[in-house]
């Protein structure tokens, strides 16, 4: 059958599935206000009630120090370098502290692949964690960080997610799936971090586990549109299988300060890419606008194009700050954004249950909080438990003060 | 455009508006009242392409600021238009820059301030003296009562003025298009509406949905103007591409300068070239008095 606008929008608007090149004709052939108008029927058919989520959560990168060296990251150090770091298990806490007092529910826990911090490290993490604040959500560890654990434990991934989940772990971020195709891991490298089906075994089992977690795609690097496309498509095949995705959120390499470098997908571009997701993505309820690398108006536009949400009121992020991208929300801005565009503004928890008015209308809160990112600028403290870990880099045993491994380890 | 999602804007309308026909102001009311941002600017969209196609014009400017004269620099070659910006406190504060500007120029067109910020210096007689000093033109009026004869007086004594421009937002911004639309009949030569604001309004800055509702507004309600101009410097390269998808065939303010070290939002050449081809459109230079300089 010949492809056109109106077979495949009278598909859409029936909530009929899209075929991989029914959704490749689409991404590259509609006018991107039609993706735009589709993909807003698509959000309303799934969220009447005109809502628009938002959740006050905290993005702590516990450390930066960082095996990996994916080309497009500009957050990363590497072993002993001198700007690495571990955040101590008290830091931690405070900056918990801190983002309660905010009104926030939540940390989003991600770091670099940090060889010297053992799996008792994260379980001792969690349970402290757990122990005083009980009700705290944590939302923790990507695929290839869970991939890592394991790699460095010797042990298989299901074990890992089981003992992650008995200290503490509440649910999974999908971050580190960049472009789920092994061509383009393998040119951004990052396939020895994660291929693509270890990136998705991952979330196979975490989703066995019990837990929910969000998927991911950033896109502007080396992939071509139908990759782009097939990256969705997995995801959805996964969704088919678990039901684990909560969300979906996608958001343009930020080139700066990057080994690849190069330039930043455009706004059109964003907007294109998130409606063909809340197209193909038929099986996820969710979608975020990345308000933080495309700025607060093309993030805003998102709930135009296929969000219902406009993710994290951010408090700290590190990743993508490194990386150039600049803007930033409190919660008044955030939930104006929101009302300004026919909504009603809502919490929520990273399961999606909606908790109510914004924070900054039941009680006062500072606008616009400096609170510290990661690590201040030349603090190059070592927390203190840290020698209750094994290292496994001579740098980190250096440190550490502890004795070269056993021959027969 | 086959759009399948129900469009809030009633088929009449939407034909009038196609047809290149006046709308009423209390249909351009309604339509400011719509959430469906989509619908309106698909449907400026059309209006758009009617008009221009996918041709999508630029122009490169060296922008000198008033309140910054000790630090100003020769313009590069690349600059298409010498722009004098802010607000000078003074008749004489005003002579200076454009002396200033006309030294630096290298010959090229002058246009500079808000039309009425420099009528209030010094009436006619100061008109005159800074077109004597080298100010082509004004580099936009605002709508008003009194904007008609304002233009009449500075073309008088040979100051050009071909925009229609907003310092700041406006406080009922339907009643500020349909102004301007009536200043566009009363006024002939007034080829672009610049319908954003060039001050934004720092606590409460307008949202993107506010733009593209004003933009693909300001396309539909003034069907008698030519251009609709976004400033690709001010409001930076992602609003200012999704602009040109709702209505606006025209950025403003393009950095002359081939430099990134001011960061990716005052963007080179080469990134706006790349932004108006991502949106399926066709770029073109043009100069300061909107001749492409491709034809
Ligand atoms: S993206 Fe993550 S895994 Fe890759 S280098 Fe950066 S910190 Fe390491």
């Amino acid at each position: 059958m010949t492809l056109t606008l109106d077979v495949l929008g009278t598909r859409i608007l029936a909530g009929g599935r899209l075929s991989g090149p029914e959704a490749l004709w689409l991404y590259r052939e509609a006018p991107t206000l039609w993706l735009g108008r589709m993909a807003d029927a698509v959000r309303r058919r799934k969220h009447p009630e005109g809502v628009v989520t938002y959740i006050i959560d905290r993005n702590v990168n516990y450390t930066n120090v960082c095996t990996a060296r994916c080309n497009f990251c500009a957050f990363y150090r590497t072993v002993g370098h001198r700007e690495g770091y571990v955040l101590g298990f008290d830091e931690i806490h405070r900056k918990i502290d801190e983002t309660i007092a905010l009104g926030g529910n939540q940390l989003l826990l991600q770091g670099g692949h940090n060889p010297d911090l053992p799996i008792d490290w994260y379980e001792d993490l969690f349970r402290g964690v757990k122990a005083k604040f009980p009700d705290f959500k944590l939302h923790a560890l990507s695929p290839p960080e869970i991939l890592h654990i394991s790699r460095t434990a010797k042990l298989p991934v299901p074990e890992v997610v089981g003992r992650l989940v008995g200290a503490g772990l509440d649910s999974v971020p999908g971050g580190g799936a960049e472009i789920l195709v092994d061509r383009v891991r393998k040119l951004l490298n990052c396939y020895g971090k994660a291929s693509s089906d270890e990136w998705l075994d991952v979330m196979r089992e975490v989703h066995r586990a019990g837990l929910r977690t969000t998927a991911t795609m950033m896109y502007g690097t080396v992939e071509t549109d139908d990759e782009r496309l097939e990256h969705m498509l997995r995801l959805r095949a996964l969704q088919d299988e678990t039901g684990g995705f909560t969300a979906f959120i996608t958001w343009s390499y930020q080139p700066e300060h990057t080994e690849r470098g190069g330039e930043e997908a455009t706004g059109v571009d964003y907007l294109r890419t998130l409606a063909i997701a809340r197209l193909v993505l038929d099986n996820f309820d969710n979608l975020q606008a990345s308000w933080v690398t495309q700025g607060g108006k093309v993030g805003q536009l998102s709930l135009a194009f296929g969000a219902n949400d406009m993710g994290s009121v951010m408090i700290e992020e590190n990743v993508v700050r490194a990386a150039g991208a600049a803007y930033c929300m409190d919660e008044f801005e955030v939930v104006r954004n929101i009302e300004n565009a026919g909504f009603a503004a809502s919490r929520r928890t990273m399961h999606y249950e909606q908790l109510g008015t914004p924070v900054f209308r039941q009680r006062d809160v500072p606008r616009m909080v400096e609170l510290a990112t990661a690590r201040e600028d030349g603090d190059d403290s070592v927390p203190a438990e840290l020698v209750n870990y094994q290292a496994r880099s001579a740098a980190g045993k250096r440190q550490r003060g502890q004795a070269p491994p056993s021959p027969v380890a | 455009m086959s759009v399948d999602a129900e469009s809030p804007i009633p088929e009449a309308v939407a034909a009038q508006v196609r047809a290149g026909q006046r709308l009423s102001a209390d249909v351009v009311a309604h339509l400011a009242t719509l959430s469906d941002i989509l619908a309106l600017g698909a449907l400026a969209d059309d209006c758009r392409r009617a008009r221009h196609g996918a041709r999508t014009t630029f122009v490169r400017v060296h922008a000198f600021d008033v309140d910054t004269m000790d630090r100003w620099q020769p313009a590069p070659a690349a600059a298409r238009e010498m722009r004098l910006t802010g607000q000078p406190s003074s008749l004489d504060h005003a002579l200076q820059a454009v002396r200033a500007a006309r030294a630096l120029s290298g010959g090229r067109v002058v246009r500079g301030f808000a039309l009425e910020d420099l009528a209030v210096l010094g009436g006619r007689d100061g008109l005159r003296a800074l077109v004597a000093a080298g100010l082509h033109d004004a580099a936009y009026v605002s709508p008003g009562p009194a904007a008609a004869a304002l233009v009449a007086e500075g073309r008088h004594v040979g100051l050009g003025v071909r925009v229609i421009g907003a310092t700041r937002v406006a406080a009922d911004r339907t009643a500020w298009l349909l102004d301007a639309r009536a200043l566009a009949d009363a006024v002939s030569g007034l080829v672009a509406v610049a319908p954003l604001p060039r001050v934004p309004d720092r606590l409460t800055p307008t949202t993107g949905f506010d733009d593209v509702r004003t933009v693909a507004l300001a396309r539909i309600a003034l069907e008698h103007v030519p251009t609709i101009q976004v400033d690709w410097g001010r409001y930076g390269p992602k609003l200012a591409q999704v602009a040109l998808t709702v209505g606006a065939d025209d950025l403003d303010g393009v950095e002359a300068a081939d430099d990134t070290s001011k960061g990716p939002r005052r963007a080179p050449l080469e990134d706006v070239r790349r932004n108006i081809a991502a949106a399926a459109l066709v770029p073109v230079e043009r100069d300061a008095r909107f001749e492409r300089l491709d034809a």
